[in-house]
C-alpha cells in the first residue's frame, strides 16, 4: 500500500484567502496549464499548480514555507491561459501576503498593518506627543524655514533609530523562522549559501527574473526604479547622518552636493517607478486580474512617501513657510510608517523572495534566466 | 387550412439521416437539406468507431440504402436554408441549392478531372491535399456525383472538363436555384465543425506542420485519406513512430470552449489504437486533465491502458514547440510532480465541437444557448434538434436521440391535426 499522508484542511485559512482577494481559488480543477505556461517555473516540482491545490486544501503551514510562492513574480501568464478563470497569479499574491503573516514576530504587528487607518495613526500621536512635549507644536515663526527648529533633529534619530532597530531585528528574526521551515520541508541543497545569494543578489541588481514575464512584463522598470529609489534613500540617510556628525556640516546642503544628486535622484525614481506600477496595474492587460487590498495600500503609502518627501524639499526651496511644516509633519508620518511596518507590509517581500530565490538555487532547481 | 404532415431535417449527417429515415420509416415525408455536396457529415470523414473499431462507411451505406428505397424522403446536397418562415404545422423554409453543375448523367468515370487544370485544397481532408476544381467529394460519396466548386473554377472560357466528358453530364452555365420547402415541423441537425485550432496560439497549431488535430488524424489513418492510410506526418512523410495526443485542446477552457466535447478522451484513446497497429513500434502519449470514458467506454480505456506503448499522462500540455525534426510538448505531470518534455514525432490537438449553429442566419427561429447548441426548454414550437446540435456527443448517443427528435417532429405534427 502506499503511503499515507493525512491532510487536515485548514478551512478559516482557505477563507482568509478568498477573503484577502483570492476567491477563484477553488475555480482550480489541476490541468497544470499554469505550471506550463509559467516562464520561470521550474522543472522540478514546478508551481503554480501544486500552490493551487494547498491552498484549495488550506494547508497554512506548508505554503507559509514554501520557496515558491516568493519565485513566483506575478507576471500572470498563468492567469491568462488558466482554462477556469482560477487566477493563479492573484492567488499566489495573496500567499506571499499571508506567508509575511505568518512568518513575520510579533503577529500583531501584522494585524495593525492591514488597518492602514491604525497603522497612521500611531506615528501621527507619536510625533504630536514630541511637538507638543518641546513646545513646538506651533510652527516656528521667525526667519527662515528650517525643519529642525520643528522636529528637533536629536528626537528624530532617537525616534527612527529605534524604528530601524526594532524593524531590522523583528525582520531578521521573521527572515530566518521562514529559512529554517523552508529547509525543514524542502528539497536537498548542493550548493553553498554564500555563492548562492551573492548569485541571487546579483540577479536582482539586473532584475533579469522580470524581463522573462511576457503577459505583465512593463512592471520590470517600476519595480526596479523602486528597488532602486529605496538602496539610494538609505544611502542618502547614512550619508547625511555622516556630514552631520563627523565634517559637521549643518543643513542646509547645496544641491550641488553628491549627496543630495543622490537623494533627489532616488527620490524622483520613487515616484517615477511606484507611479508606473499603479499604472501598470490599472492597465487594462487583458487579462482577469485583480489586486488585493494589502498591494494598493504598500503601493499608495510609497507613492505618498514620494510625494510628501519631495513636496517638503520643494517647499523649503521655495519659501512657502505656512504649509511647510505640516508638510514635512506628513512626510515623516510616512517614513516612519515605512520603516516601522517595513516587516509587516508588502515590503517584507525583499528579503523572502531573495532568500527563496538563493535556496533554489542552493537546491539547483532554479531556472535558465 | 390544412396542415403539412411533413418533416424538415437541417442536415444530412448521421443525426440528420436517422431522423430524417426514421420519420419516413413511420409514414411521413421528410427532406433533407445537406450542404456538402455529400450526404454523411463528418461520420463520413471518420476511419473507425469507437469502442467497435468498425468502419463508419458501413453504417453510413445501410441508410443510404434505406434513402434510395424510401420515395418518403427527399434530399438536397450542396443547399443551405437561408431563412424559415411561419409557425409549427406550417413553416416555409426558404432554401438555396447551389449550382453544383453536374448533372445526373455524371457516371464518376474521372475523364473530367483529368482534363481539369486548376487545383484546389481539398476540404475533406482538411487541406492536406487539393482536388481539382471538378472532383468527387470523397471514394465513396453519396450522391456518387462530381461537383464543381465555383470559387475557383475558370467556367466554360476553360471548358476542359466538358470537352472530357462523354455524357453531357456537365453543365458549366447551371444557376443556384431557390426553393421553396412548406413542412409541418423542423428538425436541425447541423451537427459541429472542428473548434479552429489556431485560436489556441502556445499550441502551435498552424504554425507547427506535425501539430494536426483529431478530425486530420482520422484523414491520415482512413484509407481513403491523403496518405492512402498511411500515419505519415505532413512535414515530411516519415512514418510516425511517436505521438502525442493534447487533450481539452480548446474544451473545458474559458478562453475558449468552456465546455467538455464529450467524444475527445475516447476519440483519442481509439486513435491511439490506429497507430499502435499501423506502426507497431510506435510510442504513445495521452496528456490529459480527466480522462472521461463514460460507462461501458470504461471497459476500452482499460484496454488501451493495459497497452505498455501507450502512456496516460496526467496534465495539460499547455506549450508545444518545433525542436529540429520532432516537435516537443510540455506538460506538469500532477502525479509524478515534475514538467515533462516529450519529444515526438506528431502531435494530435484533441480539438474540441463548436456547435454549426454559431452564427447560423437561423437564429432568429432557432434558440440557441450560450454555448451555440439548440436549447430543448424554450425552442420555438415544432422546432427540435438531434444530434450535436443539441449538445455534444457521440455517434450512438446522436443516433438514438435523432431517433427521438424524429418522433419528437411527428408528435407535432399529429397533435396538430386532432
Amino acid at each position: 500500500m502506499a503511503e499515507e499522508t493525512i491532510i487536515t484542511p485548514d478551512l478559516n485559512f482557505v477563507r482568509s484567502l478568498k477573503g484577502a482577494g483570492a476567491e477563484t481559488l477553488k475555480k482550480c480543477y489541476q490541468c497544470a496549464t499554469c505550471s506550463v505556461v509559467c516562464p520561470i517555473s521550474p522543472d522540478d516540482k514546478p508551481f503554480p499548480r501544486k500552490e493551487m491545490v494547498m491552498a484549495q486544501w488550506g494547508m497554512k503551514q506548508e505554503l507559509a514555507a514554501d520557496p515558491d510562492v516568493w519565485l513566483c513574480h506575478n507576471c500572470n501568464d498563468c492567469s491568462k491561459y488558466c482554462p477556469r478563470g482560477a487566477r493563479p497569479g492573484d492567488v499566489l499574491s495573496v500567499m506571499r501576503q499571508k506567508a509575511i503573516e505568518e512568518n513575520a514576530v510579533p503577529g500583531f504587528m501584522g494585524k495593525i498593518v492591514r488597518n492602514p487607518f491604525l497603522a497612521l495613526l500611531i506615528p501621527i500621536i507619536l510625533f504630536l506627543a514630541v511637538l507638543g512635549s518641546t513646545g513646538h507644536l506651533k510652527a516656528p515663526g521667525e526667519g527662515a524655514i528650517e525643519y529642525s527648529n520643528f522636529m528637533p533633529v536629536t528626537y528624530i534619530e532617537i525616534i527612527f533609530m529605534s524604528a530601524v532597530g526594532l524593524a531590522g531585528i523583528t525582520y531578521l528574526v521573521s527572515l530566518m523562522k521562514f529559512w529554517k521551515t523552508m529547509g525543514s520541508n524542502g528539497a536537498a541543497t548542493s550548493k553553498g549559501f554564500v555563492p548562492s545569494l551573492i548569485a541571487t543578489l546579483v540577479e536582482l541588481i539586473s532584475h533579469k527574473r522580470f524581463a522573462k514575464c511576457e503577459a505583465n512584463g512593463d512592471r520590470r522598470i517600476g519595480h526596479l526604479l523602486v528597488l532602486y529609489a529605496f538602496i539610494g534613500l538609505a544611502i542618502t540617510t547614512i550619508w547625511i547622518t555622516y556630514y552631520y556628525y563627523v565634517p559637521h556640516i549643518e543643513t542646509h546642503i547645496p544641491l550641488s552636493d553628491p549627496m543630495k544628486w543622490l537623494g533627489n535622484g532616488s527620490a524622483a525614481a520613487l515616484i517615477i517607478g511606484s507611479l508606473i506600477l499603479v499604472a501598470n496595474r490599472m492597465k487594462d492587460k487583458g487579462i482577469d486580474t485583480i489586486s488585493s487590498s494589502f498591494d494598493w495600500t504598500f503601493l499608495i503609502m510609497i507613492v505618498l512617501l514620494a510625494i510628501s518627501g519631495i513636496a517638503t524639499e520643494a517647499v523649503r526651496l521655495a519659501g512657502i513657510k505656512s504649509i511647510a511644516y505640516p508638510v514635512y509633519f506628513v512626510h515623516l508620518v510616512f517614513v516612519f510608517y515605512t520603516i516601522v511596518y517595513f516587516p509587516y507590509s508588502k515590503l517584507a517581500h525583499m528579503g523572502y523572495r531573495a532568500l527563496a530565490i538563493t535556496y533554489a538555487k542552493m537546491a539547483d532547481r532554479d531556472v535558465q534566466l | 387550412m390544412a396542415e403539412n404532415k411533413d418533416i424538415l431535417v437541417i442536415g444530412g449527417g448521421i443525426s440528420g439521416l436517422t431522423t430524417a429515415i426514421e420519420a419516413a420509416e413511420a409514414g411521413y415525408n421528410a427532406t433533407i437539406v445537406e450542404r456538402n455536396p455529400y450526404l454523411g457529415g463528418r461520420v463520413a470523414q471518420l476511419f473507425k468507431y469507437f469502442p467497435k473499431l468498425c468502419p463508419p462507411y458501413c453504417g453510413l451505406e445501410i441508410n443510404f440504402k434505406r434513402i434510395k428505397t424510401n420515395p418518403r424522403i427527399t434530399f438536397y446536397t450542396g443547399a443551405e436554408v437561408e431563412n424559415i418562415g411561419g409557425n409549427e404545422g406550417d413553416f416555409t423554409a426558404s432554401v438555396k441549392v447551389n449550382a453544383r453543375k453536374v448533372n445526373e448523367k455524371c457516371t464518376a468515370c474521372n475523364a473530367c478531372v483529368e482534363a481539369c487544370p486548376v487545383e484546389r485544397p481539398n476540404d475533406f481532408n482538411f487541406g492536406m491535399d487539393t482536388t481539382k476544381a471538378i472532383y468527387l467529394p470523397h471514394d465513396l460519396a453519396f450522391p456518387m456525383r462530381y461537383v464543381i466548386d465555383s470559387s475557383v473554377c475558370k467556367g466554360s472560357e476553360c471548358n476542359k472538363c466538358k470537352e472530357a466528358c462523354k455524357y453531357d453530364a456537365i453543365d458549366l452555365d447551371m444557376q443556384d436555384k431557390a426553393v421553396e420547402i412548406n413542412v409541418g415541423s423542423i428538425v436541425t441537425a447541423t451537427g459541429w465543425n472542428p473548434y479552429d485550432a489556431t485560436k489556441m496560439d502556445n499550441l502551435g497549431f498552424g504554425k507547427i506542420k506535425d501539430v494536426v488535430t483529431n478530425m486530420m488524424m482520422e484523414r491520415l489513418s482512413a484509407p481513403n485519406g491523403p496518405t492512402k492510410g498511411a500515419i505519415k506526418r505532413p512535414s515530411d512523410g516519415k512514418d510516425v513512430q511517436s505521438i502525442a495526443f493534447v487533450q481539452c485542446a480548446g474544451s473545458r477552457d474559458e478562453n475558449h470552449l468552456p465546455y467538455c466535447s464529450a467524444i475527445c478522451c475516447m476519440a483519442s484513446l481509439k486513435q491511439a489504437t490506429y497507430i499502435r497497429e499501423k506502426n507497431p513500434e510506435s510510442d504513445v502519449y495521452i496528456f490529459y486533465i480527466d480522462l472521461r470514458a463514460p460507462g461501458k467506454y470504461e471497459d476500452f480505456l482499460n484496454k488501451i491502458d493495459a497497452d505498455e506503448k501507450v502512456k496516460l499522462i496526467k496534465g495539460k500540455v499547455a506549450k508545444i514547440e518545433q525542436d529540429g525534426d520532432g516537435v516537443v510538448v510540455t506538460a506538469e505531470d500532477v502525479i509524478g510532480g515534475g514538467k515533462i518534455n516529450q519529444k515526438v514525432d506528431m502531435v494530435v490537438l484533441a480539438a474540441g465541437m463548436e456547435s454549426a449553429l454559431k452564427g447560423s442566419n437561423l437564429l432568429s427561429t432557432i434558440k440557441t444557448e450560450e454555448s451555440d447548441f439548440a436549447v430543448s426548454e424554450g425552442q420555438t414550437e415544432g422546432i427540435y434538434a438531434a444530434g450535436v446540435a443539441s449538445r455534444p456527443n457521440d455517434v450512438t448517443t446522436s443516433v438514438q436521440g435523432a431517433t427521438g427528435a424524429a418522433l419528437k417532429g411527428i408528435q407535432s405534427l399529429v397533435r396538430r391535426s386532432e
